[in-house]
This record gives C-alpha cells, sequence and structure tokens, in this order.
C-alpha cells in the first residue's frame, strides 16, 4: 500500500511567541517548529498501516520555507517514513488552507497514493481546512475526525471509525481516501537515536510550489496580535492537599463570595 | 576555533533526550528518590530510544557518539534525575576499557551480545581501602594455565547488584603497584561472582550501588584487556573519556536548581513584591547563572578537545571539578531562594543537593582532579 502523510510544521508549545515587527504575522525567527499532535497521529497511523500491510511505503510530504519544513521531514523519516518531499513555498508561504492544499495536491498527484492520512488540523492556526480540500482537489473522497483505521485485505477496502460528540461512526470506504486524524488516539511513538542520526542522512526530494491562486491573493493578513495577558488569577500555596482545599474554600467564600 | 552552535543533529539528540527526560524520568524522579527503587520500566525505555551504551560505536550495536554528543543528552537527562541519570550512563564507563583496549575479537564477543539486550554492565576499580589511590589496588590475579584466578573485593560500583557483566582491575602482582595493574571483562555468570547488597545512599537513590566479591573467579586469559600491567593506564584513559559527562551531569542538576529557584521567585512575595525584585534574590540567580554558563562552557570544551583526538585530561579534570563544585553551590542557594521550603522534602530542591554532592565525589574525587589539574598545569613550568 502507497501510503501519504502530510505534516506541517508548527511552532512548540513551549516556544514564547512575539509578532514580527510589521505586525501581520509571527516572528518565526527563535520559535523552535516540530512536527505535533495531530500530524504525530497520522504519522503513527501510516506507521502501522505499513507494519500490518505487508510491502507498505511511507511517502512524508510537507509544504513550507525552509528550514523549519526539513525539519519535519526530518523527524517523520526518523519516525519510521520511508522517502520524503519538501514543497518549497519560498520564504513566504500561503497561509491560505485551500493554496495550501493546492500545492499538496500537486505533490501528490504524481506519486503512487492509496491513502493520504494529515492531521484533522493542524496545532497552530487550528483551520481544519486542508484535508477536505485536498479531497476535493484530489477527487477522492474525505473524512476528518477519523480514530483507528485499519485496512481491510479480504474486502479490499479501509474500516474506520469516527468521532463525534454524539459516538463513535464507523465506516468502510475503498481506495483511494484522505483522511484526517484525530489527535494523540494512537499514543504516537518516539523515534530512537540510531534512527535519529540516519534521519539526517536521508535524502528528501524538493519541488517548489506554484504561486499563490488569484483567489488567495485577494486577501492578505491585516495585523497579528497576541492575546492580552490574563490578570485575576490567584495563586495558593500549600503543602498539602487538604490545606489546598481549605484555602480554596476561604478564598471563593470570603473572597469571591460564591458560598455563603 | 571550537563553534558550540549545535548543529541540526545534535539539537535533534538533545530535544529526544530532553523529551524522555521530562516525560520519562521527571514525574518519577521525586518517587523513586523517596523509595530507592531502581525503576527498571525506565531504563528500559531508555536502553530502547538508544539512550545507553552512548559511547559504542554503531558496528557494536551502540549509539556511537563522541563525548560532546554525549554531553548534551546527559545534561538533559540528569536535569530530570541525577539518580537514573548515573544508572544509565553506567554503561558507557564499564564498556569504555573494552572500547579502548579490546581486540577486534573481544570487541565483537563482549559489545555485540550486550548490546543487543537491555542490561547494565558495572567498572570495578574502586576497592574498600580505596578508591582515589587506584594503584594499591588489592584484588589479585593469578595466572593459573590459560586462565587468571581473581580474589578481591570492589565496593560502590554503580549498577552492581544489576549487572551481567562487569570490567574488573586487579593486579597480577601487588609489589609492582600501577604496573601490575590488569584489566578483565568478567561475566556475572562467572562461578564465584559475588555481588552484594544495595547501598543506602544520601543521594542518586534511583541509583543502584553496590559490593562485588571474586572468589576464585576463573576468568580465562582471552578476557583480559591488553597485556599484563597494562591495566592502570587503560582505567586512567578511561576515565579520560567519561569524566567530562559527569561535568554535563552536573550541570544538568544545576540547571534544574536555577529554573526551580528563578521560577518560585518570581511567585513568592515578601515585602508587597516578588522575592525576584529584592536584590539579594537577585544576585543569587545571577552568580547561579554564571556558574552555570560557565561549567556548561567548559565541558563543552573539553569534550571538543577530546572529539577532536587530544588527551583533554587537564580540560576534563577542570570540567568535571568546577561544573560538580557549582552544582553543590547552586542547589545550596536554589534551597535557600526557598527559604524554609527549600529544606521540605515536599519541595524539589533539597534533593538537587543531595544528588549535586555526588558529583564531587565519584568519577575521581576533586582533591584528585585538583591533583591532576596541578600535574598537569606544573609541566609547563618545569
Amino acid at each position: 500500500m502507497e501510503i501519504v502523510v502530510c505534516v506541517k510544521p508548527v511552532p512548540e508549545a513551549e516556544t514564547r511567541l512575539r509578532v514580527a515587527t510589521d505586525g501581520t504575522a509571527l516572528d518565526p525567527e527563535a520559535v523552535k517548529f516540530v512536527l505535533t499532535g495531530y500530524d504525530e497521529s497520522a504519522v503513527e497511523q501510516a506507521l502501522l498501516l505499513k507494519e500490518s500491510v505487508p510491502g507498505s511505503k511511507v511517502h512524508a510530504i510537507s509544504y513550507g520555507p525552509a528550514p523549519r519544513t526539513e525539519e519535519v521531514l526530518r523527524a517523520a523519516i526518523a519516525l519510521g517514513c520511508d522517502q520524503a518531499t519538501w514543497i518549497d513555498s519560498g520564504a513566504a508561504p500561503a497561509t491560505d488552507p485551500v493554496d495550501v492544499a493546492r500545492a499538496l495536491a500537486a505533490a501528490i498527484r504524481p506519486v503512487p497514493h492509496d491513502l493520504v492520512l494529515l492531521g484533522k488540523q493542524a496545532g497552530d492556526d487550528e483551520e481544519g481546512v486542508v484535508a477536505a480540500a485536498l479531497g476535493e482537489l484530489l477527487e477522492v473522497p474525505d473524512f476528518g475526525f477519523v480514530v483507528d483505521l485499519r485496512w481491510d485485505a479480504a474486502g479490499s477496502r479501509f474500516k474506520f471509525r469516527r468521532a463525534s460528540e454524539a459516538g463513535l461512526e464507523s465506516w468502510e470506504a475503498p481506495t483511494p481516501l484522505v483522511v484526517g486524524l484525530q489527535q494523540a488516539w494512537n499514543d504516537p511513538r518516539t523515534a530512537k537515536l540510531p534512527a535519529i542520526l540516519k534521519s539526517r542522512k536521508a535524502p528528501i526530494a524538493k519541488v517548489t510550489a506554484a504561486a499563490r491562486s488569484a483567489e488567495a491573493a485577494r486577501s492578505r493578513s491585516v495585523k497579528f496580535e497576541l492575546p492580552a495577558p490574563r490578570t485575576g488569577a490567584k495563586l495558593i500555596e500549600f503543602k498539602t492537599p487538604q490545606e489546598a482545599a481549605e484555602k480554596l474554600v476561604k478564598v471563593l467564600r470570603e473572597e469571591a463570595k460564591v458560598f455563603p | 576555533m571550537p563553534d558550540f552552535s549545535l548543529t541540526p543533529e545534535q539539537e535533534s539528540l538533545r530535544d529526544l533526550a530532553r523529551k524522555f527526560a521530562r516525560t520519562e524520568m521527571a514525574p518519577h524522579a521525586a518517587e523513586v528518590d523517596r523509595t530507592a527503587r531502581f525503576p527498571e520500566e525506565i531504563y528500559r525505555k531508555a536502553y530502547d530510544l538508544g539512550l545507553m551504551n552512548l559511547n559504542v560505536p554503531t558496528e557494536y550495536g551502540g549509539s556511537g557518539l563522541g563525548v560532546f554528543d554525549q554531553c548534551l543528552i546527559v545534561e538533559e537527562l540528569a536535569y530530570a534525575c541525577g539518580g537514573m541519570t548515573t544508572s544509565i550512563i553506567a554503561n558507557c564507563l564499564a564498556l569504555e576499557p573494552i572500547i579502548l583496549g579490546g581486540t577486534p575479537e573481544q570487541k565483537e564477543r563482549f559489545l555485540k551480545p550486550f548490546c543487543a539486550e537491555y542490561q547494565f554492565a558495572s567498572f570495578g576499580l574502586t576497592e574498600p581501602s580505596g578508591g582515589s589511590d587506584a594503584g594499591a589496588l588489592h584484588t589479585r590475579a593469578q595466572r593459573d594455565g590459560d586462565h587468571y584466578v581473581l580474589d578481591g573485593e570492589k565496593c560502590f560500583i554503580t549498577n552492581a547488584p544489576h549487572a551481567t557483566l562487569y570490567t574488573v582491575f586487579a593486579t597480577v602482582d601487588p609489589s609492582l603497584r600501577h604496573k601490575g595493574i590488569t584489566a578483565f571483562v568478567v561475566p556475572r555468570t562467572a562461578q564465584g561472582v559475588i555481588p552484594g547488597k544495595d547501598e543506602d545512599k544520601m543521594g542518586h537513590r534511583a541509583s543502584s550501588t553496590g559490593t562485588v566479591r571474586f572468589e576464585g573467579v576463573r576468568v580465562p586469559v582471552a578476557n583480559r584487556l591488553g597485556e599484563e600491567g597494562a591495566g592502570f593506564s587503560l582505567a586512567m584513559r578511561t576515565l579520560d573519556q567519561t569524566r567530562t559527562p559527569i561535568g554535563a551531569l552536573a550541570t544538568g542538576i544545576a540547571q534544574a536548581a536555577l529554573d526551580h529557584a528563578a521560577a518560585y521567585s518570581l511567585k513568592r512575595q515578601t515585602f508587597g513584591k516578588p522575592i525576584a525584585q529584592h536584590q539579594a534574590i537577585q544576585m543569587k540567580l545571577a552568580n547561579m547563572a554564571q556558574a552555570i554558563h560557565a561549567a556548561r562552557l567548559l565541558t563543552w570544551h573539553a569534550a571538543w578537545k577530546i572529539d577532536r583526538g587530544e588527551r583533554g585530561t587537564l580540560e576534563s579534570s577542570i570540567a568535571k571539578c568546577f561544573a560538580s563544585d557549582s552544582a553543590l553551590d547552586v542547589a545550596n542557594e536554589a534551597i535557600q531562594t526557598f527559604g524554609g521550603y527549600g529544606y521540605m522534602k515536599d519541595y524539589p530542591v533539597e534533593k538537587l543537593l543531595r544528588d549535586a554532592k555526588l558529583t564531587q565525589i565519584y568519577e575521581g574525587a576533586n582533591e584528585i582532579q585538583r591533583s591532576v589539574i596541578a600535574r598537569e598545569l606544573l609541566r609547563a613550568y618545569e
């Protein structure tokens, strides 16, 4: 089975974010970009399928600028992906998710793909559009919020479940398919040290992204601001849980007056 | 000129160690310190990720890292728990004599099967009668045909109760002093190898430390590393390789102490403002940061020299000595910053002081490091 997994470089959760000097974007300087969250689940799903279906290959594809995009692809290779393609966005990557999906679709069309896996949304902007747009552009069915996808060899189809607030839906579909994965349902593995060292020497194919579409070029980012720091929090110091609870009740009763 | 900007490869090694340290080690550090449990489930994960046997060449199943890269990893691990780190890296010390002094056949025979599985090895140099005066060790190795017979006792041996392989230093003739010392590889399964009880220690309580007795242990001549009498030099060359990561281990403990102290100082209020706004605390934090920065750079410089193939004895002794002395000072000041809370076991900083203390003692006591430093530097004046 030929599996394509799309990943996105996302700022590490502990990174201190700053606004760029022109005030319209995040300042990428000193930000550490990593493979994270939903994408880790997508890579893990790809590797689980590869391990369960003999002869499978996993091809990681990422759209973005240097050097962060190459770094997340190396992280994907260290986890076990067989090959990688970097779609070079140039210094100013598209922010429009449909444009991103176009760039990904252009790279995916010429390569074998029985299944295209993505995080159901990115860990930073959390737009959740790319997977659906990619399904449309590739003209294959797409599903989001997927957990637990398997290949039914006898029936030649995928069997998978979608998590919704009402419960779990069970589905099946033949190849090819685009699937957006729910986060961390599958306990993503950690890359091992020898694999990390080996991934540094792995070849990464490079293609250049097409220019932004006319539709997307009509909009532009005007301003980017960080959320205002929150105030009003009160820290309670304690040595035992009992002491914490006693102090909290006192504050709730005497200061916040939520109890009589 | 050394360039200490890390390569992307080094950053990814450090990230792996950091992630492992913070997700797998740190949440259990207080518990294993309290109970002195040997957390095998954590060590097994470290092995699975390739964080043990860091110095063993890849062709023998190790991670094949140089000293600099080992230091990056060790500092991250020690940030979470010094004791666990000692047990995780003890194989590096125990296997280094085989890496440095073993024949290709011995490396194939010992390192390959050892690294293929999760297991521990121990370095047996120190004896109850002393560790610093290694030339005067008492363990005897008497030749008997194509075997040696080992008799004696080693103590304060990291991971000894759990080890499956020991590198043991014994003398073929005590009257020869240094020139009689010979190194052997001894499997735990050999008749007469008797590991003793786990010691109850002040710090590094996640690590296991014990004695090993050798009672008439027959060791094939094929298990001797180098020639008869070459053991002392092999032990010293081993320590030249492994001393610098102890500097990194101490630096990791110190960095944890500073991070705790700085975070606490921003939160804790006295006289109407956070104590971080009092000069008394600012001076402490600044001194701690200086010591840590210097310790890290000394460690990196020593590692850089050794990785270039230079001996680095002077630099690694300076790094180990300075970093470990600094770690004790920094942990001590972190406790002072916390005040009464710092003295309580519910808070994390008193453990750091207990863990830092050992780094002044093991892998060559700091008095020995200072003797080495003086010897090396006086050469320049003679």
